[in-house]
C-alpha cells in the first residue's frame, strides 16, 4: 500500500506553530508522508504545494481566530483547480459553533485542543483511501 | 563555611530516618510508579537535612538584595513594592485597544502589557496579501507612527511603565522607534520612558518557526541595536526581554528555558561588549520573561536557580561588581499552554496556581492568562477576572508578608540546586556548540525544543501527564459556560488609514528615509539611531520590512 501522504500547513502570520508541528511529527511516526510548510503560508501558496506534492490530505492548523476566511479560501481554490479527492482537515481555536459551517465548506473534520495525536492518526487512516 | 549540619547531627538523623523509610517502604497504599517534576528531576517522597549536607546558607543563598540572590532580588521585596500586575492586552485596530488599556489601568493594573498583531509582530502592514486575514487578531494593529500615537492617547506614557510585547526583533526595531518616536513628540524625554520590549531572536528565528524570515545574524544584530540605543538614550528602558515563555510555550522544559535565555543574554552582553559598551551601561537593563507553568515545586525552584545562575555567570564570565548587573530580573505569565478549551472555567484554577508559584519565586510582574485563553482572545470578564485573580493574590492570600517564604525548605532547596546543575550543563552545551546564534543557524535549539515538545505531547496522550477535562474527567456534550471574544472589525479601518496616510504623506520624506535605513543596513550603523526618525515620515512598517530583508537577504529555519 502506498504511503499516505499529508500536508500540514500554517495559514497566516500566527505564531502558535506548537500543535501543528507535534502532528506532523506524530503524523510522520504513524508511517505517513508529511511535508510541513512552516509559517506565513496563503491559501494559494498552500493549494498548490498540495497540488505539486500530489497529498492525500490537507491539514489546516488556524489558532489566531482567522479560520472562517482561510479554510473558505482554501476548499473555494480546490474546487477552482477541479481537485475534488482530496481531504480537507484542521485544527486550533476553533469554536464549536463554527464548526457546521467549516464542514459545509468541505472540511472533513475539526480538531481543537485537547486532541490526542492518535485520534488524528486514526481519522486520516479511516478517511483516506476509502 | 556558613554550614548549617554538623556531621553528628546528620548521622542522627540518618537512623532516624530509616524507621521512617521502613514503615514507607512497607506500606501497600502507594502505586508503584515513578516520582519526577516536569524536567524529569526525579522526586523523592521527603527531604532532609541530609539531602543538602553541604548547603552554605551565605554563599548558596545569602540575603535578599545580596549576590547570589536566590532569595530575591531587592532587600524588601513584596514589603517594599508588590509586583507589578501587568495584564496582557491588545486586540482590533489602536482605537479599540487604547480603550482596554485605560479599563485596566482604571481597575487598578499597574503598567501597560501591550502585545501586537500578527502581521505587526511579522513585520507586515495589514494590508499585505499575506497579512489580511490575521489583521488585528492576537493583538493590536500598528503600521505607522499615527497608530502609535492613537494607541497611547490619553495616556501618560511618562509615568505608566509599558511593555511592549515586540516579540521579533523585526518588529521590534520599528514599533519600539515609534514608541519613542511618539514620546519625543508629546515632549517626554526618552530617559524618563519606563518599559520593556520583547525584541527577541529566538521567537523571529526558532519559536514560530517561518521560511523566510531574516537570518538569524541579522535577527540578533537588530535586537543588540534597541539594547545598544537605550544604554545611550533610554535608560530606563529594557530593550530586551528574553522569551523563555515563549520557548516553553513552544514546548521547552523548565531546565531548557532558563538555560536558552541565559544563553541567549550571554550573547548579546558579548556583542554590546564587541561595540565597545560598559558591560554595566546596559547590563541592568537585561530582563527576562518567564513561564509559570504546572510543576509548583519546580517552578519555585526554578526562579531561584535562575537567579544563582545569572549572578554567577555575571561575577564570573563577565567580572561584574555591580550589583545591579548580577540581578535576573523577570516577569511572568502564566502558562497558556496549560490552560484548556475543555471545560474553560478550570483555567482560573490552573492560572492561580501558576501565578501563586511565581510569587512564591519573587517575580518582579505577573500576569495572569484569562480563562478563555484557549478558545480566543480574552474578553472583557475574563481579563478583568484575571486581574482580580492577581488582586486576591496580593491583598487576601498574605503570600507577600514574608521574603522567600519557602527558602530552607529542603525540597526547594535541592530542587533548586539539582535544577541549576541540568541548567549549567545546557548552557555548557551551547557555548561548545559556538553560542546561541550558531546553536540556532544550525538547528541544534530548533530540535531540542521539537523533541521535548513531542514528549510532552505524547506523555499526555498516554496518560501520564494529567490533564483534567481533556485526558482524565472529561464531560460529554458539555456545554460552553463563556461568551467568546469577537475581534472587531480592523482590516478595512487599517486599509482607510493607510490610504489616506500614503496619499498625504511627503514622498521626498519617505524616500528618504528608506535611503537611510539601507545606508544603516550597508554600513552596519545602529538601525534603531536612524529608524526613530525615519518613522516621522509615517514609512510603513511593512515598507521598513521590505528595506531590511532586501539588505540581509532572507533564512529558512527547520522545521520540525
Amino acid at each position: 500500500m502506498l504511503k499516505k501522504r499529508i500536508l500540514i500547513a500554517k495559514p497566516g502570520l500566527d505564531g502558535h506553530d506548537r500543535g501543528a508541528k507535534i502532528v506532523a511529527r506524530a503524523l510522520r511516526n504513524a508511517g505517513m508522508e508529511v511535508i510541513y510548510t512552516g509559517l506565513h503560508q496563503t491559501p494559494k501558496h498552500i493549494v498548490n504545494t498540495a497540488i505539486d506534492e500530489d497529498v492525500d490530505a490537507i491539514g489546516l492548523s488556524v489558532l489566531s481566530g482567522a479560520h472562517k476566511t482561510v479554510f473558505a479560501k482554501v476548499t473555494s481554490l480546490l474546487k477552482e483547480k477541479g481537485v475534488e479527492d482530496l481531504l480537507v482537515f484542521g485544527g486550533g481555536t476553533i469554536p464549536k459553533k463554527d464548526w457546521n459551517l467549516l464542514k459545509a465548506m468541505g472540511v472533513g473534520e475539526i480538531f481543537t485542543p485537547g486532541t490526542d495525536t492518535q485520534s488524528i492518526i486514526d481519522y486520516l487512516n479511516n478517511a483516506i483511501g476509502k | 563555611m556558613t554550614n548549617l549540619f554538623n556531621k553528628t547531627a546528620l548521622d542522627e538523623l540518618g537512623e532516624n530516618k530509616k524507621t521512617w523509610q521502613d514503615k514507607f517502604d512497607k506500606s501497600k497504599k502507594m502505586e508503584n510508579k515513578s516520582y519526577q517534576t516536569l524536567s524529569g528531576i526525579p522526586v523523592k517522597p521527603l527531604y532532609t537535612p541530609a539531602d543538602l549536607p553541604d548547603m552554605d546558607v551565605l554563599q548558596d543563598l545569602g540575603f535578599p538584595g545580596q549576590a547570589p540572590f536566590v532569595r530575591g532580588v531587592h532587600p524588601t521585596m513584596y514589603r517594599g513594592r508588590t509586583w507589578t500586575m501587568r495584564q496582557l492586552a491588545g486586540y482590533g485596530p489602536p482605537e479599540e485597544t487604547n480603550k482596554r488599556y485605560k479599563l485596566l489601568l482604571d481597575e487598578g493594573a499597574t503598567g501597560i502589557n501591550g502585545i501586537f498583531d500578527y502581521p505587526t509582530l511579522r513585520g507586515y502592514d495589514s494590508t499585505d496579501p499575506v497579512a489580511q486575514a490575521d489583521c488585528g487578531r492576537g493583538g493590536v494593529a500598528i503600521d505607522t507612527l499615527e497608530d502609535m500615537r492613537i494607541l497611547f492617547d490619553g495616556i501618560p506614557v511618562e509615568k505608566v511603565s509599558s511593555s511592549l510585547v515586540t516579540c521579533q526583533p523585526i518588529c521590534n526595531i520599528t514599533v519600539q522607534s515609534m514608541y519613542f518616536a511618539n514620546a519625543k513628540n508629546r515632549g517626554v524625554d526618552l530617559n524618563h520612558l519606563t518599559g520593556t520590549s520583547q525584541n527577541d531572536f529566538l521567537m523571529e528565528t526558532c519559536m514560530a518557526t517561518a521560511p523566510g524570515v531574516l537570518p538569524p545574524f541579522a535577527s540578533f544584530k537588530l535586537s543588540c541595536d534597541a539594547i545598544e540605543f537605550c544604554a545611550k538614550y533610554a535608560a530606563r528602558w529594557n530593550p530586551i526581554s528574553f522569551a523563555g515563555y515563549n520557548y516553553r510555550e513552544t514546548g521547552c522544559r523548565a531546565d531548557q528555558e532558563i538555560a536558552f535565555v541565559i544563553a541567549n543574554a550571554i550573547a548579546c552582553i558579548d556583542e554590546m561588549l564587541s561595540r565597545g559598551l560598559d558591560l554595566d551601561s546596559f547590563a541592568p537593563r537585561l530582563s527576562f520573561f518567564l513561564n509559570g507553568h504546572n510543576d509548583f515545586f519546580e517552578e519555585i525552584a526554578k526562579y531561584r536557580a535562575a537567579r544563582r545562575i545569572w549572578c554567577n555567570i555575571m561575577q564570573n564570565r563577565f567580572k561584574t561588581k555591580n550589583p545591579r548587573s548580577q540581578t535576573f530580573r523577570f516577569h511572568v505569565q502564566t502558562a497558556g499552554v496549560a490552560l484548556t478549551a475543555q471545560q474553560p472555567l478550570n483555567n482560573i484554577a490552573r492560572a492561580a496556581y501558576h501565578a501563586l508559584a511565581a510569587v512564591m519565586g519573587g517575580a518582579q510582574s505577573v500576569h495572569i492568562d484569562g480563562y478563555d485563553e484557549g478558545l480566543c482572545i480574552p474578553t472583557e470578564l475574563s481579563a478583568i477576572t484575571a486581574l482580580r485573580s492577581n488582586q486576591i493574590l496580593q491583598l487576601e492570600t498574605r503570600v507577600t508578608q514574608t521574603i522567600d517564604p519557602l527558602g530552607g525548605s529542603y525540597f526547594i532547596e535541592s530542587l533548586t540546586n539539582q535544577l541549576e546543575e541540568k541548567i549549567l550543563n545546557i548552557i555548557a552545551e551551547i557555548d561548545q556548540l559556538g553560542g546561541i546564534v550558531k546553536a540556532t543557524e544550525t538547528g541544534w535549539i530548533h530540535n531540542q525544543v521539537a523533541d521535548a515538545s513531542y514528549e510532552y505531547q505524547q506523555a499526555v496522550d498516554r496518560g501520564e501527564i494529567p490533564v483534567v477535562g481533556v485526558n482524565c474527567h472529561t464531560m460529554e456534550d458539555e456545554v460552553l459556560p463563556i461568551e467568546l471574544f469577537k475581534v472587531p472589525e480592523t482590516l478595512d479601518i487599517q486599509a482607510q488609514k493607510l490610504a489616506r496616510i500614503k496619499k498625504e504623506r511627503n514622498k521626498d520624506e519617505v524616500q528618504k528615509a528608506i535611503a537611510d535605513i539601507a545606508r544603516g543596513c550597508e554600513k552596519n550603523e545602529n538601525l534603531m539611531e536612524i529608524i526613530i526618525d525615519a518613522v516621522q515620515s509615517f514609512i510603513t512598517e511593512g515598507e521598513i520590512t521590505d528595506v531590511l530583508k532586501s539588505n540581509y537577504g532572507v533564512w529558512d529555519p527547520p522545521l520540525f
